[in-house]
């Protein structure tokens, strides 16, 4: 028997499904991927360094933001750009706000029609208007943060190897600072109604893999921790790691050591909630109940807990900056040849840049992996298990369930393909 | 009381900002949609396509694959307005730039198995279907949008005036003319309207919105000469997939 889903709506980009059943047994279930291959890291070759943030922004237009931000943080490894804090904390508000509109986004408009048996998002906007509104005031306040300091919200301008190209007003962030307050607010309105799905209570033990912290919930930079093995060297991890190519597929698939693994919210939280903002942490304590959770599900509301305490994270960054009181917006470099790379917490978890500069300036290698490509073999695993407890139901129900679980993940078969 | 046009929105190979730009939009993209019926734009709605005919339809991207070109084509047909949205299904798209490189060598860079992955030279939209009207810029301003959208949806064709970036850099408020810095900004031979969002962020312009309808760029790209070398201009007219549209000007 096959199960297959010709166009899964509501992701961002373009793949199918496809599973084969022989005798009650899932053999295979996969997503096939639709969508064209770019060549990003190929066009890159060559290209002048200043380009590749511009360039790989294009990769995705729900999170262009952190593909600029890595990419300029692994030249100016390579370039041994020491940069001042205040340049930091701006990175890191943009940042904060690049993960608070894409989760909302997916939270909102994606994943919940799925709780509710609604196809159609309008006739959802319709059925929850308080939830809607605060659905968009946070969108609204994420998105107006990366236009003030990025100048645009999709494809920001702003941000350069070495710094700024220009900075944000004061007036400007104050007026964001100003209206926290309500959209803190309506995060937690979502936040109830993300605690409060019933979700199933599917279980698979996996890996979970994030970026982590003494000092903070971390996004911008940190170690690599590995749920099962503690912190990881970062150089070790990247041997371990193996991107495979199918013959069917323009993704590559990411496993350690052969082993599928998860990146994403879902792993961030599970790893790291210590350190989350307090009515995060409040939000956290009443949704996970005995953590490290290895229900694929509860990457929703562990996205919703995010978005509370990165709009906490954002109001003591807003405030921390505000503070300061000469901003250099760029510090001087030289262009020097060497290869480095970059880890940040995309959204969708934890995203690789690696380059090497030639003494022109010019890209000689590169490479990304996406937070998709490493969480596909993981999705794909947990859509085998799942299915397989799920077969006495009709094929329609399968496929709805089918279609909820992907969701749950939040792909981006566009970042995943490139 | 008159039937709401039937509008669709599809994308193609692309970063898919551009449908982000309308989701960006808040409140302000939901009571447009209020105005029409929405029948298909996959990231907010996953219920079968049941009309046959559009009246507006945007697309985005490029097409790259088999089934990017099908349904390029089967649109075309089932609408009456096709609207390219962006720089990629207007102009190519930064993956234009491999137009200007080994195509095999450039694939081969990433995919160890090609065999069966598409991999064709680039080409606009219009290099397959007849196209109505765009919506330049990489990604498309919002404002735009929504101003040609109201009178698409009424049937109406918006006029494009053609005057350059420079125009809206003082007004918007761009510190300092690149080109007086010696920096090779493409602004005076670019299509303006998008409130020089780049210039006044301290990018410099690359022509992502398109070249002016009756544009002779030839002196001015000469002129551009004393500031880079030819090849990094050319470099620069590749990102946004403007170089081929600035040689068939020049030939």
């Amino acid at each position: 028997m096959k199960i297959a889903i010709s166009h899964i709506d509501k992701i961002e980009g373009h793949s199918g499904f496809l599973a084969s059943i022989v005798e009650g047994d899932v053999k295979k279930a996969v997503l096939e991927t639709q969508e064209g291959a770019r060549l990003i890291e190929g066009i890159l070759i060559g290209r002048r360094f200043w380009e590749a943030p511009l360039i790989t922004s294009r990769i995705c237009g729900i999170c262009p933001v952190v593909h600029s931000l890595t990419v300029i943080r692994a030249i100016e490894e390579i370039f041994k750009i020491q940069l001042p804090e205040e340049i930091t904390t701006l990175r890191k508000l943009l940042l904060a706000a690049q993960i608070i509109h894409s989760h909302t986004l997916h939270l909102f408009f994606l994943s919940l029609p799925d709780f509710f048996d609604i196809e159609n998002d309008l006739k959802l906007v319709k059925k929850y208007p308080k939830e809607t509104k605060a659905a968009l005031s946070v969108r609204d306040w994420a998105t107006k943060i990366v236009k003030v300091i990025g100048g645009r919200t999709v494809h920001p301008v702003s941000i350069r190897v070495g710094g700024f190209r220009k900075l944000p007003k004061k007036e400007d962030l104050n007026g964001l600072l100003r209206d926290s307050d309500k959209v803190l607010e309506d995060a937690l309105i979502l936040g109830k109604l993300f605690r409060s799905l019933d979700y199933s209570n599917f279980q698979r033990k996996t890996t979970y893999i994030s970026l982590s912290s003494k000092t903070e919930y971390a996004f911008y930079q940190g170690d690599l921790r590995s749920s099962s093995e503690g912190i990881l060297s970062k150089d070790i991890f990247l041997k371990r790691i193996k991107e495979i190519q199918r013959d069917y597929s323009v993704v590559k698939r990411v496993k350690l050591e052969g082993k599928p693994y998860m990146v994403g919210a879902l792993a961030r939280i599970n790893n790291n909630h210590q350190k989350l903002n307090k009515e995060a942490k409040k939000l956290f304590n009443k949704t996970f109940k005995n953590p490290p959770v290895f229900n694929s599900f509860y990457n929703i509301p562990a996205q919703s807990i995010e978005v509370v305490h990165f709009i906490e994270e954002s109001i003591i960054l807003l405030k921390k900056f505000l503070r300061y009181k000469v901003v250099e917006k760029e510090v001087d470099f030289k262009v020097k040849a060497g290869k480095n790379y970059a880890f940040s917490e995309a959204p969708r978890g934890t995203l690789y840049h690696f380059y090497e500069i030639n003494k022109d300036g010019r890209i000689a290698n590169c490479n990304i992996i996406t937070p998709t490509a490493q969480f596909l073999a993981n999705l794909e695993e947990d859509l085998k298990v799942y299915l397989s407890g799920i077969l006495n139901l009709s094929e329609e129900e399968q496929k709805r369930r089918i279609r909820a679980l992907i969701r749950a993940y939040d792909p981006c078969i566009t970042c995943s393909t490139h | 009381m008159n039937k709401k046009p039937k509008v669709a929105i599809f994308s193609l190979t692309s970063c898919e900002g551009c449908q982000f730009v309308l989701l960006d939009l808040g409140r302000r993209f939901l009571d447009l949609l209020k105005r029409v019926e929405l029948v298909e734009f996959r990231l907010v709605e996953g219920e079968p396509i049941t009309t046959e005919t559009f009246d507006v339809v945007f697309i985005e991207g490029s097409p790259i694959t088999e089934r990017n070109l099908k349904l390029l084509m089967e649109v075309r047909k089932k609408t009456k307005i096709l609207v390219v949205l962006g720089n990629c299904a207007a102009l190519g798209g930064i993956h234009e730039i491999k137009n200007y490189k080994d195509k095999e060598k450039t694939i081969r860079y990433i995919y160890k198995h090609i065999e069966g992955i598409a991999n064709p030279d680039i080409k606009e939209i219009d290099n397959f279907v007849k196209v109505d009207f765009t919506i330049p810029g990489c990604p498309i301003d919002g404002e735009d949008f929504l101003k040609a959208t109201n009178l698409l949806i009424k049937g109406k064709i918006p006029e494009i005036e053609q005057k350059p970036v420079c125009t809206q850099c003082p007004f918007w408020g761009t510190e300092e003319c690149f080109l007086k810095k010696k920096e090779p900004c493409l602004g005076p031979i670019t299509l303006a309207g998008c409130q020089a969002v780049c210039t006044r962020g301290g990018l410099f312009c690359l022509g992502c919105r398109g070249l002016l309808k009756n544009v002779k760029p030839q002196g001015f790209l000469k002129s551009l000469e004393k500031m880079k070398s030819k090849k990094e201009i050319e470099e620069n007219l590749e990102i946004f997939g403007i170089r081929d549209d600035v040689e068939e000007k020049i030939k």
